[in-house]
């Protein structure tokens, strides 16, 4: 049973990316959904129940911190692991994210699509 | 007979003689009474001077009267006997009684002479002056209960300040028949003449007060000045504005203090101020919402005999709240165009990783679409540097613009079928409209218009949901006449975009809009959407809808440097006309 991923972010090339990657690079260990804004991307994963979420900070509608906490206030999402792509100076948010129970970061401008693959791949165990 | 004549006239001689001698006695003793009563003159006429001298002297330009009365009272065993010299001050919430005892005197005495006193002021000032609010002080030899004369002479005179009663002066004896009104005239004369000067000095201390709060009245920067014992002296309009004071009149020091509690001890800085001698200056102190930049500054007299003496302190408020909101906006935008930048940068450099895997080149539909994604993300980076460099143009004063005959026409239906494909796929209904007598040549920069009606159409598409509509209207505006009356006497789709009623104003010219049916703007937003800032950020949180939100800002550059006007009109929830002018 492949593994369902939800990629929240308005950048589509990003989120394009990601897909990819996760789709390619994941060997059919993955299934991707994405959505492009906050508001979009919690009725997505109320109505998909992914196992992780990949999360952008800034959005338009909701933004990575308002979904975040909408997240945690339903007993579905409490514990769902959810990787946060930052900015490298947005330490209030990441301090923000941490005290929500994000699993991980990525550097939007920074980052390996390797890295990405291994890190989601130890916290889903796959 | 003859002898009897001898005798008459040795008599009448005699007589004479007598009547001389008589009358020289009587001279020598006038004589002698004058000199006297002029030695007398003379000393007290010394003494008045000498106790003014050493009223001014002891003095200086004090405002003093308790001192000046310390002096008068102190010096007047020179001149006069008394048992007690004293005197009435009248304060702003007490009395202040001071006895000096020239002899022993019983408390009675002191009791009868203060009640005495009080009656006086009681009758001058014509209410009741209650007892309980005097505060006595006793100087001088030792009260005896076993001295039992009472009061027997006594005189008070009044000390009028600036034409208000300010106090009396007492002497009082156990001896009686003491104090002629000569002596009662020259204590008046030195009593008056100090308490003139103290008028005197109170008036160019109240003309210099106006003044400094007449200098002070206007200023923008918030003043506040106090004496040493931290009364306020001065306190401006903008002072009080400062600490929310919306009372009339003059706020206390207190009123300050409470004012700025746990924003700036205005106390503790004073207090350093006079003692390090030295201007303090804080940078940015918030009070109520507002950033301040505040001073503070001892206040030292600089002539007189008390040159260089601190008078008090000054703090002056000075409201930065302007540039620090610029500032943050500078800082904001300088992080939200690296932020806008860096995104599609960051993006490139993955599409090139992706297109370097076996995955994505051995798939042809994939890669083909990555090479897309690689000429979009350039695209917007390219618009966003491109938009900034024009702003930056803009704003530098180097933006040419290169004018040549273009036709308008031509122009405007080549941009509509341009954008047809967009407006077709968002299912948009794009239309143009050309009024009568539009000239078939204009003279503009045809690059630069071009940049302006693309932005102008790519944001009314990008606004308008499916089914909308889309107009492009060009016509013409005669100067006297209104552009919105204009423009719906010609039935095009339009939004009134005058709302001050000045377009009558504006010499005959080429009007060109776009009117969209998309979500409206709020009427707040409407001045940000030309201002470089706030119109980036704001394209931040839209970014759903693309564009780098300078094409504005930009569209207003190119259009001023015209000579033409941009401007725009619309209503929530119904739609948005964007017009700009060409001159002919």
């Amino acid at each position: 049973m492949p593994k369902k991923i939800l990629i929240v972010d308005d950048d589509k090339v990003f989120s394009k990316i990601l897909k990819d990657a996760f789709l390619a690079g994941g060997q059919g260990k993955y299934t991707v959904v994405a959505a492009f804004d906050g508001e979009e991307g919690f009725a997505t994963a109320q109505r998909e129940k992914p196992d992780l979420v990949m999360l952008d900070l800034v959005m338009p509608k909701m933004d990575g911190i308002g979904f975040l906490r909408a997240l945690r206030a339903e007993s579905w999402g409490v514990e769902l692991p959810v990787i946060m792509e930052t900015g490298m100076d947005d330490f209030k948010k990441m301090s923000d994210g941490v005290e929500l129970g994000v699993r991980g970061y990525i550097i939007k401008t920074d980052y390996s699509i390797e890295a990405v693959l291994r890190q989601v791949g130890d916290i889903l165990k796959v | 007979m003859l002898s009897g004549e001898i005798i008459f006239i040795i008599v009448l001689i005699l007589s004479l003689y007598g009547v001389v001698v008589a009358i020289s006695f009587f001279a020598v003793r006038r004589m002698k009474q004058n000199l006297k009563k002029k030695e007398i003159d003379a000393r007290h006429r010394m003494y008045e001077l000498a106790i003014l001298k050493e009223i001014s002297d002891r003095t200086g330009y004090s405002l003093n009267i308790q001192k000046i009365l310390d002096v008068i009272a102190g010096s007047l065993n020179q001149f006069l006997e008394y048992s007690v010299a004293g005197y009435m001050l009248i304060g702003a919430d007490k009395i202040i009684f001071k006895a000096d005892l020239e002899r022993s005197v019983s408390p009675q005495f002191i009791k009868d002479v203060r009640m005495r006193m009080l009656k006086s002021l009681e009758a001058i000032l014509g209410v009741s002056v209650p007892d309980a609010q005097v505060e006595e002080t006793i100087t001088g030899a030792v009260m005896l209960e076993t001295v039992l004369e009472p009061v027997r002479s006594y005189f008070n005179i009044p000390l009028v300040v600036s034409g208000k009663l300010a106090g009396l002066l007492t002497i009082a004896h156990t001896k009686e028949g003491l104090y002629k009104e000569e002596e009662i005239a020259i204590l008046y004369k030195i009593v008056n003449q100090a308490s003139r000067a103290v008028s005197k000095l109170e008036d160019v201390v109240r003309t210099e007060q106006s003044k400094v709060a007449a200098m002070l009245e206007g200023m923008v920067e918030g003043v506040v000045m106090t004496d040493r014992d931290y009364r306020v002296v001065a306190a401006n309009p903008s002072a009080k504005e400062v600490i929310g004071y919306t009372q009339e009149g003059m706020p206390t020091f207190f009123d300050f203090t409470t004012g700025l509690k746990d924003t700036f001890d205005i106390k503790t800085k004073l207090e350093e101020a006079t003692k390090l001698d030295k201007v303090l200056a804080s940078d940015d102190i918030v009070i109520k919402g507002k950033h301040y930049e505040v001073l503070v500054s001892p206040v030292k007299a600089n002539t007189g005999p008390a040159k260089g003496q601190i008078l008090g302190g000054a703090v002056v408020f000075h409201d930065i709240t302007h540039e620090k909101e610029a500032e943050k906006m500078r800082n904001d935008f300088t992080s939200m165009m690296v932020h806008e930048l860096r995104s599609p940068l960051g993006n490139i450099k993955k599409i090139g990783e992706m297109l370097k895997s076996k995955e994505i080149v051995e798939n042809k539909e994939l890669s083909a679409e990555y090479v897309g994604m690689l000429y979009e993300s350039s695209s917007t980076m390219l618009d966003l540097v491109n938009d900034l460099l024009d702003v930056s143009k803009l704003e530098a004063g180097k933006f040419d613009v290169d004018k040549q005959q273009v036709s308008i026409k031509e122009l405007i239906v080549d941009r509509v079928k341009f954008f047809d494909t967009s407006a077709q796929g968002a299912k948009i209904e794009l239309s143009s409209y050309f009024g009568e007598r539009v000239p078939e040549r204009v003279l503009i920069d045809a690059k630069r218009i071009v940049q302006v009606v693309n932005n102008l159409l790519s944001n009314a598409i990008n606004f308008t949901p499916q089914g909308g509509k889309v107009m492009v209207a060009c016509f013409m505006h005669k100067k006297g006449f209104n552009i919105d009356e204009e423009a719906h006497q010609q039935n095009i789709q339009w939004f009134d975009v005058d709302e001050r009623k000045i377009s009558s104003a504006i010499s005959d010219c080429l009007v060109v809009a776009v009117t969209d049916s998309g979500e409206g703007i709020e009427h707040e937003n409407i001045g940000k959407l030309f201002n470089k800032f706030t119109q980036f950020s704001s394209s931040i949180r839209e970014r759903e809808h693309k564009g780098t939100g300078l094409g504005l800002v930009v569209a207003k550059g190119i259009i001023e440097a015209h000579g033409g006007t941009i401007g725009l009109g619309s209503k929530e929830g119904a739609g948005s006309t964007f017009y700009f002018t060409i001159n002919l």
